[in-house]
């Protein structure tokens, strides 16, 4: 059987809801991130699944895009991880509701 | 070249100062004295220079007009001497400031170049939105020094700048947002001609919307309830960019953009002249009743501006000269009062007049030059700013003899509270300060505020040195020029 | 022939010299060297008089004219900065600076061991400079220079001594006064510039123009502006001069030290509104309101001060009095137009009422700073020296036949007489005034100097002669107080070289007042006579009223009761006028406007911050909320744009 374009599409869409599920109901805030990252995969999936859609040559765009994805998704997880440890010590909680605090 | 640089290296020189030692903070301020002096020179090479402008570069075009905005810059008889006081008192500014800040030094240096290049863009800015532009950032810069190294009460001071000031140029920013829509260019010119074009309720809009800005900004009665409190809580070397070099960007507004396009609007320009001599008897009288050395100052300087905001709308032939010469002098006179307040509350630790006191029998520099310093800032004969105040005298004495009366009863008054503060500060008996070691102003210090202070003798005997720069350039003229450079454009 | 700039040179470099000695050797616990410092502050004036000395004797009839370059130029203001050296200018000169190197030389006996030493000689020197420009200008802004000029040092060396309050709250009253004068000068000038615009501002020019017949129509239709600037110049003088209504400054100056108080306060920064006047002569004729305003205004404020100075116990505040009594009388003599007569009493005035206060000083130098004169008392004895130039100075101020003073207040009162129908009157009053002044003056000098010693043991233990430096100068003066009227005395058929001194300055002016009104012939002998009575009247009633015991001495010698209504009068009046509703107003303006503009400012801030406070409410604490809500927003907008996206 061979696999099918919309296979990839309907299996991306529920790793976004997953994601996006994640991302708003946890309160902790490696959860909320690794919902993000759920869903931003979940995008480069659906990517690659359009590409196979296409053509050999036209394929190619939409294989390249996740890469880049991928590769900006680990720089932001890098400064993102970092940013909450610091928030983390300071605040001394992984609650994301405790870091709203942005009253001048 | 000149201009650009005089507007674009201050930014790279706060970038580049970004790059020194935090902590080696002599080294820093070395190379920041050096930056700000090299500042210094080419100011008084673009005074020799006089008129001046650099081919226009093209910005962007305004979304939702046709008019395309320029990188300009111009350079004439008021402003070159406005880049002038921007550039000594900021170089002031970080000499005085090597006594204060200690490992701090790095960062304050940094506010000072950018808001150094903000002011120069505001002078030197012949494009209407690039003159807001610059006039809007002048805020980021100083509010944030005042919140970081301010007095007791810094955060509610700086807030209060930023907000008083932000919102009062607000309304400024979509009149001329209306003024370039309906009009074909951004040069003072253009707008002139785009504001006649519209209604007569809308001129008066416009006008209010304009003065708004630069009224905040100078600051004029009813809307200096910023001023006296960020001047008090700003750090003295702050205090005295602020009042020396900032506040000319008001009246250097209403003379540069608001006098050319809104001019022939007489009853207005009647009731800002009224204005500025309330504004001037107003802050000679808050002044005699402040008990604060530096809110003393800030009333003061309030006072002074308002007299040059009513010689502007007198409108009288003498009018500029008399305007230039006065805002030079108050320029050089308020930075150095506020760089020795600054020397005499940290000898006092306060800064209530009350606490203070005897200061000259300790400290016989200091009390010699900081009664200097009052004492050119009362307008005697042989200072600059008695010239500025005399002949503003006579441009109000051609409007008619109440301007005129009033602005001799700032003359009394300002001589009142002059040696009201010099009798709080330098006489009296040193009774407080006796306990604690002797303290002297720093050589550096004393210096560069003796430089200051011989520059506004030098001004008070040969006026011609600052009213030579505008032969060849009078106001009309640089509108004309503008107009004749369409082409251009 | 040396030029004129020389003159105001050496005092500035004094100045100079004087200021860095003071500022270097202020981290030094004992002060500068007082040898060099005292040579350096009396050589610069002393090299000023040489060359104003040598000037004088080649100077041609029409006088010196110099300029040295623009000050203030622009098209419709153009000032240059010029000396003029003339009859006038040259009298004022001599005395000014003979006078100023000779109380230099006191001072360095008077100040000496005091700590700022040099720094009082750099403010002497710097009068010296602001005297001279004042004096020497070809303009009116060039002398308003000067007039400011000396109006600062006189404030600085009233309040030498500030660690003491009171002394400089002397000092700021003195420029606050003055300054008020000062702006009456300054529209005095705009009055001029709106007649005929500035070029009017220099005296020859304006000179020129008054006595040109052309413009005599111009001069006809500008009459009511005139007289204004006539009034705001007068109005200037009198506070430079201490004349009624800006005179309170003057007795309250006394603060300062006493050579201070005879350089400036007697001989020579109080007389510039004499000189003022004097020079703006041909200017004044024309106005004879304004002439008569003046003459008034002199004989009120002689005759105010005269009683007020029967009052005082200080010693320095009865000389202050006398002072605007005497300088009252050089403005009746302006205003009745004769000029010359009131520069020569400025010339004599000079001589004995500095001497008069340098006797002051060395009593209250022996004394150790005790000025009450209910205190003092038979100093004869211990300081003949003393008494002996007091009593030159008695004689000459009160008009003792052949002293100095006698020569130029009988001028005045004969002049007063012959001045029109009102004469016989003003001579009245005038002279009455004479008779007080004999009053006073003689209680000064008895209570001073005859009698017995009244003061504290320990003090009379201390008393001694003044030291050399002191005595030279004093004796100098009383001989000036002596013989100086000679220049010019009536009696003396050919002794009027003064006035031909003053003639090309004033001359044309006094012709011009002087065929206004018939001249009245007298003998002069007679007016002699009668002011002699004067002054022995004076004397026998001092003798008779004051040498006696004099009660025990209480309080801090201010007078009281009717005393000190009378002596304050103007004080209280300054104060109902202008200290007071200036006070008001800025209570007014402190407290309930500038609180309504802070109301009014919080009350928006707080406005703003409430609705702000409101909406923040929104966002805080439901971080998941939010996302959900913006992904809700994103959904719709996109869903809205792929159904209506055709139509955008």
């Amino acid at each position: 059987m061979e696999l099918q374009a919309s296979y990839i599409q309907i299996v991306a869409l529920l790793l976004f809801a997953i994601g996006i599920s994640v991302t708003l109901t946890r309160r902790n805030v490696f959860f909320v991130l690794m919902g993000v990252e759920l869903a931003l995969n979940a995008v480069n999936l659906s990517f690659i699944g359009f590409a196979k859609t296409l053509p050999a040559t036209a394929s190619v765009a939409g294989q390249i895009l996740p890469l880049f994805t991928i590769a900006v998704a680990a720089a932001e997880a890098c400064i993102g991880l970092a940013i909450v440890i610091m928030i983390f010590k300071s605040q001394e909680s992984a609650d994301i509701d405790n870091y709203s605090n942005m009253k001048g | 070249m000149l201009l650009h640089l005089l507007v674009l290296a201050p930014f790279a020189v706060a970038l580049l100062m970004v790059a020194t030692s935090g902590f080696d903070s002599k080294s820093t301020s070395r190379i920041a004295i050096l930056f700000g002096a090299i500042f210094t020179a080419l100011s008084i090479r673009l005074i020799t220079v006089g008129y001046a402008a650099t081919s226009p570069i093209e910005w962007f075009t305004l979304p939702g007009t046709s008019t395309t905005l320029y990188y300009s810059l111009i350079s004439q008889g008021i402003n070159v001497w406005m880049v002038f006081l921007s550039t000594t008192v900021s170089l002031i500014a970080l000499i005085a400031a090597r006594e204060s800040f200690g490992n701090n030094y790095k960062n304050f240096a940094i506010g000072i170049f950018a808001l150094l290049g903000a002011m120069n863009g505001t002078f030197l800015a012949s494009d209407a939105v690039l003159f807001f532009f610059f006039f809007e950032a002048m805020v980021v810069p100083a509010a944030i020094l005042i919140a970081a190294y301010g007095g007791k009460d810094r955060k509610a001071a700086a807030m209060n700048f930023a907000i008083y000031t932000l919102a009062g140029s607000a309304p400024m920013a979509i009149a001329l947002w209306y003024l370039l829509s309906v009009g074909t260019g951004s040069s003072a010119g253009h707008l002139f001609m785009a504001y006649q074009g519209v209604s007569a309720p809308i001129q008066t809009l416009l006008f209010v919307s304009f003065a708004l800005a630069f009224l905040v900004k100078t600051p004029l009665f009813p809307f200096h309830g910023w001023q006296a409190q960020a001047y008090a809580e700003a750090p003295a070397p702050l205090s005295a960019v602020l009042a020396g070099a900032m506040s000319k960007a008001g009246v250097y507004g209403f003379f540069f953009w608001v006098l050319p396009i809104f001019g022939s609007d007489s009853s207005m320009m009647n009731l800002m002249m009224w204005i500025g001599l309330f504004t001037a008897v107003y802050g000679a009288l808050m002044a005699l009743r402040a008990t604060d050395a530096k809110k003393l100052l800030a009333f003061s300087s309030m006072g002074h501006l308002g007299l040059a905001i009513a010689a502007i709308f007198s409108l009288s032939p003498t009018m500029i000269p008399a305007v230039l010469v006065l805002l030079v002098a108050h320029g050089l006179s308020s930075s150095s009062q506020f760089i020795l307040t600054g020397v005499a509350e940290r000898f006092a630790e306060s800064r209530e007049l009350k606490k203070m006191g005897g200061l000259a029998a300790r400290n016989p520099v200091f009390g010699f030059l900081f009664g200097f310093a009052c004492i050119a800032a009362l307008a005697v004969p042989g200072t600059a700013g008695f010239i500025g105040e005399f002949l503003i005298l006579l441009s109000l004495w051609q409007v008619g003899p109440v301007p005129a009366i009033l602005a001799g009863l700032c003359l009394i008054l300002s001589a009142v509270y002059m040696l009201r503060f010099i009798q709080a500060v330098i006489f009296g008996k040193a009774d407080k300060v006796e306990t604690r070691p002797c303290h002297k102003i720093s050589p550096f210090d004393a210096a560069a505020v003796g430089v200051l202070l011989l520059l506004l003798v030098v001004f008070g005997v040969r006026p011609a040195l600052i009213m030579d720069s505008l032969n060849g350039a009078t106001q009309d003229e640089v509108v004309a020029d503008m107009e004749d450079s369409e082409d251009v454009f | 022939m040396i030029p004129l700039w020389l003159i105001p040179l050496f005092p500035i470099i004094g100045t100079i010299a004087l200021t860095t000695i003071a500022l270097s050797s202020s981290g030094s616990k004992q002060g500068p060297a007082e040898g060099v410092t005292g040579a350096v502050a009396v050589f610069f004036p002393l090299l000023s008089f040489v060359s104003v000395l040598v000037l004088s004797l080649g100077m041609p009839l029409e006088g010196i004219r110099q300029t040295l370059g623009t000050w203030i130029s622009l098209p419709a203001f153009q000032v240059d900065i010029g000396f003029l050296f003339d009859g006038l200018s040259r009298i004022m000169l001599l005395f000014v600076t003979g006078i100023t190197t000779l109380i230099a030389f006191y001072s360095i006996g008077y100040m000496r061991g005091d700590k700022s030493f040099a720094r009082y000689f750099a403010y002497i020197n710097l009068f010296l400079f602001s005297m001279i420009i004042l004096v020497l200008s070809d303009s009116l802004p060039l002398t308003f220079l000067g007039w400011e000029g000396v109006g600062l040092c006189s404030y600085l060396l009233i309040g030498f001594w500030h660690a003491d309050a009171k002394n400089s709250k002397a000092g700021n009253k003195a420029f606050i006064v003055n300054r008020v004068g000062d702006v009456g000068f300054l529209f005095g000038m705009l009055c001029l510039i709106s007649i005929g615009g500035s070029a009017l501002l220099s005296y020859d020019y304006l000179n020129a123009w008054l006595l040109n017949p052309v413009s005599a129509e111009m001069i006809g239709t500008a009459m009511p502006l005139l007289s204004l600037a006539g009034i705001l110049f007068f109005f200037g003088c009198t506070g430079k001069s201490a004349q009624i209504p800006l005179l309170t400054w003057l007795p309250d100056a006394m603060a300062g030290p006493t050579p201070v108080s005879a350089l400036i306060h007697a001989a020579t920064m109080v007389t510039s509104g004499v000189y003022l006047l004097a020079r703006l002569s041909n200017l004044l004729v024309l106005i004879p309101i304004v002439l008569n305003v003046i003459l008034f205004v002199g004989l009120l404020t002689a005759f105010w001060a005269a009683i007020a100075g029967l009052f005082q116990n200080d010693i320095k505040k009865v000389l202050a009095y006398s002072t605007i009594s005497q300088l009252g009388f050089m403005f009746m003599a302006a205003g009745v137009a004769a000029f010359d007569v009131s520069i020569f009493h400025v010339f004599t005035h000079s001589f004995f009422k500095a001497a008069l206060f340098l006797g002051a000083g060395a009593v209250i130098h022996s004394l150790t700073g005790e000025q009450d004169m209910r205190r003092m008392g038979g100093l004869i004895k211990k300081m003949p020296w003393t008494s002996l130039v007091m009593i030159f100075g008695f004689l000459a101020i009160i008009g003792f036949p052949g002293f100095a003073g006698f020569w130029s207040k009988d001028l005045i009162l004969e002049k007063l007489y012959v001045s029109g129908p009102m004469g016989p009157f003003l001579y009245g009053g005038a002279l009455l005034t004479a008779v007080i002044t004999a009053v006073y003056m003689g209680r000064l000098i008895i209570m001073t100097f005859f009698g017995k010693y009244r003061g504290s043991a320990e003090k009379e233990a201390h008393i001694h002669e003044a030291p050399a430096t002191m005595l030279i100068p004093m004796l100098v003066l009383s001989i000036g107080s002596a013989f100086a009227g000679f220049l010019w005395a009536g009696l003396i058929p050919g002794a009027e070289i003064f006035r031909e001194m003053l003639a090309p300055v004033v001359g044309a002016a006094q012709a011009h007042a002087s065929s206004a009104h018939a001249a009245v012939h007298l003998s002069p002998w007679v007016f002699a006579a009668l002011g002699t009575l004067a002054a022995l009247l004076g004397m026998f009633i001092a003798w008779k009223l004051f040498m006696r015991p004099m009660p025990e001495a209480k309080g801090d010698g201010e007078p009281e009761g009717f005393r000190a209504s009378w002596t304050f009068a103007f004080d209280t009046l300054h104060k109902w006028i202008a200290v007071i509703p200036t006070k008001a107003m800025a209570w007014f303006l402190d407290v309930v406007i500038n609180n309504i503009i802070l109301a009014a400012q919080w009350l928006t801030m707080g406005i703003i911050e409430i609705l702000g406070d409101g909406v923040r409410s929104l966002q805080v604490r439901k971080v998941g909320l939010q996302m959900a809500l913006s992904l809700f927003g994103m959904t719709l907008v996109i869903a809205l744009v792929v159904i209506y996206g055709g139509l955008l």
